[in-house]
């Protein structure tokens, strides 16, 4: 607004503040801009930059002093807008305070208003001072600066004075002043953020919580009430969030207050539910825990009626009045309730009954090749005797049984022999087995290893039975020939 | 304590033995269920119905009986939980379908609650009549009997007889009946019911899905599939998508 004769009109300013670099007298041409579609000419103006100036009053400017320099991010901080005394120590008031950064965020309501005598350039003066809350709201270096317009004696608000001080009368000049800018680092918080971090960053303690009351039935609100006291000089306190739970509908009271509304939903629980939260000191540049702990409760359910007397509807004639009594065992049991046709171990076990079957099959179907092919069943049996009879064969030698032997290596050569006839291995005799043998073997060692084990066995059938002393010694030429006689079984 | 230690003495009994370690977890677990089931009673009993259906709940965990889910039905009623006491007594009845006590309190909580007994197809109702396992066996055991009273008198070389004709048809007709029963209980496992009441059923499975319309406790329902948390169900006039822990299924 400025004053245009007996009126105030509302005018609408770009500032741009200049630092001259040399003397001389400079111009800014005249130009046009677009106001609402209309052109409006901007006339030129002139600027003078004397060398000396002593004769000139030194320019009027705001002082800017952050109470902190190194903050975090988030962390709120108090800064201080100064206006020393004009000429006479006239004091005057600002209005329209506002605080220039990138990366802060201003609360717009200024936190006091004070005049208090300052030390300004070495001498004792009477300042306005106005003090802002201010958020920084990225991580960085951020260059703040104040501005404000001189408002003469027009004070928004309550002030406290300080001292003896001259507030002019008359027509405020509505004076644009700027202050220098001041650099803030503003540092990130650390990664490791706990659950339950709200922005809260203060030295807080928390008090014991209180519960209106500790029974209660499903669907019953009760308050939780939950004290943060602030043990440090300023906090910027996020009360904790209501966490989600199957078990209770969690409503928040209404910030700053720090309480909260719970509604069992189920009697299932014992307790009320864990509240995470924490807080960030500045001072250690740490998080800690404020964690609301759970706290004991007996929720009561809502039972179900046991017995029917009021329905009388012809549909529920049917069902019983009343429900079963309390089993007094469990009676009958299962594994599991998962049925059988959807368990894989039980298709596993249907192979079972095919693979008997295949078996039979597999069994019938050899049957009747063996009744098909007599004489390869019959060599086959022979094969399967014979080994037999080796291994008798093998444990006479080892024992030196003499006897045992004689009559083992006769019925093997006999076993043997057999299926070419065919006739019973019993009834051979020592011609039928040589014949088998082809010429070179019957007139050789094999026929001969042959004649000896028979004489021998016949000599059972003298009055006079040798000692067959000799006869383990044609243990080897023995296994030679049942080797032949096997080889064409 | 006390059947863990007679567990353990077994243990030793048995692997000096050669038994095998399946009679020892028998034993422990019904036991352990046995247990849990007298602890069920006595809370019951003493009206503590939170407490009593927690143990009723372990013992049928352990081991699923028709008595230890009526008990648990029971104790989930008096809590005021319809439809885990509906689904409770269901599960007694598919263990024992001709249990009188689960098909007189399902009547009767049912005419409480005013929800529908599920609508079964005829092969489902075909298979209620007997346990669920007894059908697997029964068209095991009539598909063998046929196998076998067609093919092992060949084996064994006798002659063919009407009687083993006539075996090889019932066993058949057994087999083909129970084939359709078998698949009624396949069935019926997708069927189940809701758990809280006023359940929200959804138009998409999210938390922030438009919701088409509430369910009562005990509602049956057929579950059709599954993604992430939520069950895409249908119940008798519509389909939607119900959270996971709002349906209990019977065969679980």
């Amino acid at each position: 607004m400025r004053q245009n004769g007996g009126e105030f009109r509302p005018l609408t300013a770009f500032v741009h503040e200049l630092t001259t670099t040399a003397t001389g007298q400079f111009t800014v041409s005249n130009f046009t801009v677009m106001v609402s579609g209309q052109p409006v000419e901007i006339p030129a103006a002139t600027v003078t930059v004397v060398g000396d100036n002593s004769s000139l009053p030194p320019p009027r400017r705001l002082l800017l002093e952050p109470l902190v320099k190194n903050i975090y991010l988030g962390q709120s901080f108090r800064v201080r807008i100064l206006l020393p005394a004009g000429e006479g120590n006239a004091i005057e008031a600002l209005r329209e305070i506002q605080i220039n950064g990138d990366i802060l965020m201003t609360d717009k309501k200024p936190l006091s208003f004070a005049i208090q005598t300052i030390n300004f350039n070495g001498q004792l003066k009477p300042a306005f001072i106005c003090e802002m809350s201010v958020t920084p709201i990225m991580a960085g270096t951020a260059k703040v600066s104040a501005q404000g317009f001189t408002a003469g004696r027009e004070f928004t608000a309550p002030i406290s004075i300080t001292g003896q001080v001259t507030i002019p009368g008359g027509v405020p000049q509505y004076a644009l002043l700027l202050s220098e800018a001041v650099e803030i680092q503003v540092h990130p918080l650390p990664a490791d953020e706990p659950p339950g971090f709200t922005g809260a960053m203060a030295k807080l303690v928390r008090e014991t919580p209180v519960l209106s009351t500790n029974r209660l039935h499903v669907g019953e609100p009760i308050h939780l009430s939950e004290i943060f006291r602030n043990d440090g000089d300023y906090t910027h306190f996020v009360p904790p969030a209501a966490p989600r739970s199957r078990e209770w509908q969690i409503i928040a009271d209404k910030p700053p207050a720090s309480g909260f509304t719970l509604i069992p939903q189920t009697d299932a629980v014992t307790n009320t539910p864990v509240i995470p939260f924490c807080a960030f000191n500045p001072q250690t540049g740490k998080y800690y825990d404020l964690t609301i702990p759970a706290l004991p409760v007996t929720v009561i359910g809502d039972g179900l009626p046991v017995n029917l007397p009021a329905l009388e509807n012809e549909n529920s004639s049917a069902a019983p009045l009343k429900l079963s009594g309390l089993a007094t065992s469990a009676g009958k049991t299962v594994a599991s309730l998962k049925p059988l046709q959807l368990r894989g171990w039980f298709v596993l076990v249907q192979f079972l009954p095919v693979a008997g079957f295949l078996a039979l099959w597999q069994w019938d179907r050899r049957r009747r090749y063996w009744e098909a092919h007599p004489d390869l069943f019959r060599r086959r049996q022979a094969r399967r005797t014979l080994r037999r009879e080796k291994r008798t064969f093998e444990r006479a030698i080892a024992g030196q049984d003499a006897t045992a032997f004689l009559q083992c290596a006769m019925s093997a050569l006999r076993i043997a022999a057999a299926p070419h006839f065919p006739a019973e291995p019993r009834a051979l005799v020592c011609a039928d087995v040589l014949a088998l043998l082809d010429a070179q073997d019957k007139n050789g060692r094999v026929g001969e290893t042959v004649r000896k084990v028979f004489e021998a066995a016949d000599t059972q059938f003298a009055a006079t039975i040798p000692t067959p002393t000799d006869l383990l010694a044609l243990a080897a030429d023995v296994a030679a020939a049942l080797q032949k006689l096997e080889e064409k079984l | 304590m006390k059947h863990l230690r007679f567990a353990i003495c077994d243990l030793r009994f048995f692997h000096r033995h050669g038994c095998g370690l399946a009679l020892f977890f028998a034993v422990n677990f019904a036991g352990a269920a046995e247990d849990f089931f007298a602890q069920g009673v006595a809370a019951y009993q003493a009206v503590q119905f939170p407490e009593a259906a927690a143990a009723f709940q372990k013992s049928a965990q352990t081991q699923p009986a028709v008595g230890t889910f009526i008990n648990l039905g029971l104790a989930e009623w008096q809590r005021g939980h319809a439809g885990t006491a509906i689904l409770a007594w269901e599960k007694a009845r598919w263990i024992d379908p001709f249990d009188p006590r689960a098909e007189a309190d399902l009547k009767f909580a049912r005419a409480v609650a005013q929800v529908d007994k599920p609508q079964l197809k005829w092969f489902e109702t075909a298979s209620t009549w007997l346990p669920p396992n007894a059908w697997v066996w029964l068209a095991g055991g009539g598909l063998w009997l046929a196998v076998g009273a067609l093919v092992l008198p060949r084996f064994f070389r006798r002659r063919k007889t009407g009687e083993q004709q006539w075996l090889a048809a019932l066993g058949f007709g057994v087999f083909l009946f129970s084939l359709t029963a078998n698949l009624g209980v396949v069935s019926r496992t997708n069927t189940g019911f809701i758990l809280e009441k006023n359940t929200p059923l959804r138009l998409t499975p999210t938390r922030e899905a438009e919701v088409i319309s509430t369910l009562t406790a005990g509602e049956p329902v057929r579950r059709l599939r599954a993604r992430g948390n939520y069950l895409f169900i249908r119940t008798a006039s519509e389909a939607g998508w119900v959270e996971q822990s709002a349906f209990g299924q019977v065969s679980q």
